[in-house]
């Protein structure tokens, strides 16, 4: 069995950019928006980022419910809609963190929409270890400790169960898959950012040279840069700045913008398209066919999205200085990203887990008349007068319309002129007691009745909803980055490629064997660490087939 | 007369929010980059304090980006314990990089006109609020 390596799985990337479309920006953005991105352009690449903070939280629970569930299953609505055979026919590879809690799944999924269209030697890669969940008393005994980012508190202090529990991997494991011949990569929590570093280390050649070099896939991606790569930091943060704007999909093609009122139709708002040059240069630019807008005004906007201190911006693969970024509009709809400065990347890996909180409900009603704002406070009144009893329920009241947008002390200085024609009241409440949920729930339509007048909009009783605490923490990479696996599945069997960054360091073979029994319970586990080569497995022959069409080509 | 006056942050600047955790950071960018000088003196962690006042319970930090001619605000403790127990309807305070723009920051008079910055909304006074309204 030889290397599958195949000359021509590093596209050259001289003047010719590599162009990576964003999808959307999270799960529940736009299900089939990636469609016309494929249709309308030619990319490289389609990335699609669909974990926010909580969502892995989500679909750990809904594995629990049911084994083949817990991945954003927005992904199988597009691909069945037409994708999975654009995918194929623009030869776009997708690189996206579907797979949630359950990889796995979503990868069978995807294999099966290849199967219906024929497309039977479609390759789809699995990265995983990223869910350290089943790990986790192994990891506090030895040393681990979720101390929570804000407070400082320890897991251990705290008591909580975790319900989740996910490191943030970065871009090797994406390149590792795209090196082995992936058409489509499907990765649990990754850092959104690496979804596109990962492509870019595979097509500027990085990956294939760290293979040359016989490098380990722990080993930092800076140093896979191949030798003439004088700035190979920088660079990294380029991409990493590049995936920042383009993860969270339109709102860096027109969506969310503040002069809202110069954007041509938002209605048909297109995706935006990252295009990358061999030196690091980034240019941001967006679908055709469609509404939306590209300019150094919306990129900025982007680049100060969620981020902290400019300084040090903090990825898994490097740590990007914002503070010299420069945006130029080069053309219309194309805007040149330039001065990103890359530090060494961090020791630690962010871990975003959540634990379980209180008992949750949320309901409104719309009120009306002259001094709408005096009937809503009366009507809050009563509410709160009728729960007395409750002293675990937390009420929290909010009059919509009575500038809610406001900080609190900005309202009440300007609450004696406001005189809004309605107000909506929203009261939201938690408490440990699940009962005290549903005694408020009782009360709120009769309200209608029993308030003051002009009450109206009443719904059904809200059903108490278990709440959820984030957890953010910091782990070693040493505890995370042995046990990061990549699969290549295709044919709805699951055959497993060399890792072939991957070696055994001898201090951790006792924990590798220890979580290998863990994990080869389950059917479609491999041993974790290979040599190169395949698996002999029942389908070595379609995978020799496919082995040998690389090695030709 | 003072040399300062207030003008609403919208007439200097535009910006963007986002929760981290139970903090939500401001992006302010200023409408022209060589305005990122008042900018920068305007929005401090104080005036962030007086504004938000006891809405925000941590510390606040402001960062300035000179590349982009921007700053960063990131606001601790503002989200009524964060996106996934707040109670809070925008809890992950999208709508705050909007709202902020309404308030008043100061400005050198004499500065600020030789930069070009619009005076037409300018108050004496910080808590000249009658725009809101």
């Amino acid at each position: 069995m030889g290397l599958a390596v195949r000359k021509s799985n590093v596209p050259a990337l001289a003047d010719e950019p590599i162009k990576i479309g964003s999808g959307g920006g999270f799960w529940g953005d736009r299900p089939l928006a990636p469609l016309d991105l494929l249709k309308s352009d030619d990319l490289d690449y389609l990335m699609i980022d669909y974990l926010a903070e909580l969502t892995l939280s989500i679909m750990t629970k809904q594995k629990r419910r049911d084994p083949s569930s817990g991945w954003a299953t927005d992904l199988e609505l597009w691909l069945a809609a037409g994708g999975i055979h654009t995918l194929r026919k623009k030869s776009v590879k997708l690189v996206t963190n579907a797979g949630g809690a359950n990889p796995e799944s979503c990868a069978r999924m995807v294999l099966e929409q290849a199967n219906k269209i024929g497309w039977h030697e479609c390759k789809v890669a699995v990265i995983s270890g990223d869910d350290i969940l089943p790990r986790l008393d192994y990891l506090l005994e030895n040393g681990e400790e979720f101390a929570h980012f804000e407070s400082g508190e320890k897991i251990s202090e705290n008591g909580a169960e975790m319900m989740s529990a996910n490191a943030y991997l970065g871009a090797g494991p994406i390149a590792s898959a795209l090196e082995i011949g992936a058409d489509i990569i499907i990765t649990g929590r990754v850092a959104d950012a690496s979804l596109l570093v990962g492509c870019m280390l595979h097509s500027a050649g990085w990956a294939h040279n760290a293979f040359q070099l016989g490098l380990t896939r722990e080993s930092p991606v800076a140093d896979w840069a191949p030798e003439n790569v004088r700035n190979p930091l920088d660079i990294l943060a380029q991409w990493t700045v590049a995936g920042h704007l383009i993860e969270c999909g339109a709102q860096v093609s027109g969506g969310n913008y503040s002069n809202w009122g110069d954007v041509p139709n938002l209605a048909t708002l297109t995706l935006p398209i990252a295009e990358i040059y061999s030196d690091g240069v980034v240019k941001i630019t967006r679908g055709q066919g469609g509404g939306g807008m590209v300019n150094r005004g919306i990129v900025a906007e982007q680049l100060v999205y969620e981020i902290g201190d400019p300084a040090a911006y903090i990825t898994p693969d490097v740590v990007v200085d914002m503070r010299n970024i420069t945006l130029e509009d080069e053309s219309e709809d194309m805007v040149v990203v330039t001065g990103a400065i890359g530090k060494p990347e961090p020791e630690s890996l962010k871990v975003s887990a959540a634990i379980e909180g209180g008992w949750f409900a949320a309901s409104s009603l719309l009120v009306s008349g002259p001094d709408a704002l005096g009937r809503a406070t009366a009507c809050d009144a009563a509410l709160r007068g009728r729960l007395s009893a409750l002293e675990e329920l937390e009420i929290y009241t909010e009059f919509i319309g009575g500038g809610v947008s406001l900080p609190e002390n900005i309202r009440q200085r300007v609450s004696s002129t406001l005189n809004p024609p309605e107000v909506l009241l929203r009261w939201a409440v938690s408490s440990t007691n699940k009962q005290d949920i549903t005694d408020f729930s009782r009360e709120v339509a009769p309200l209608v009745l029993t308030g003051p007048a002009g009450v109206g909009g009443y719904g059904a009783r809200p059903k108490p909803r278990r709440q959820l605490q984030f957890w953010p923490s910091l782990i070693s990479r040493k505890s995370i980055e042995p046990f990061v696996r990549v699969e290549l599945l295709t044919h709805l069997r699951i055959t497993q490629e060399s890792e072939r960054f991957h070696f055994i360091r001898k201090r951790t073979r006792g924990i590798l064997s220890r979580l290998q029994d863990e994990l080869d319970d389950r059917e479609w586990t491999r041993p974790i660490v290979k040599k190169l080569g395949w698996e002999s497995n029942d389908a070595d022959a379609e995978v020799t087939n496919l082995q040998e069409k690389e090695v030709e080509s | 007369m003072s040399d300062v006056i207030w003008i609403p942050l919208s007439d200097l600047a535009h910006g963007r929010s986002g929760d981290k955790g139970d903090a939500f950071n401001i992006g302010l960018i200023a409408h022209q980059k060589n305005w990122i000088e008042l900018l920068e003196n305007a929005v401090t962690p104080e005036l962030l304090g007086e504004w938000y006042g006891d809405s925000v319970s941590g510390l606040i930090s402001v960062w300035p980006m000179p590349g982009i001619g921007a700053i960063n605000c990131l606001l601790r403790g503002g989200l009524g314990g964060g996106g996934t127990t707040s109670l809070m309807l925008d809890a992950q305070g999208k709508i705050w990089g909007q709202s902020i723009l309404r308030m008043r920051v100061p400005v050198n008079k004499k500065r600020a006109a030789e930069l070009g910055v619009s005076l037409d909304n300018h108050s004496e006074d910080q808590w000249d609020l009658s725009h809101l309204c």
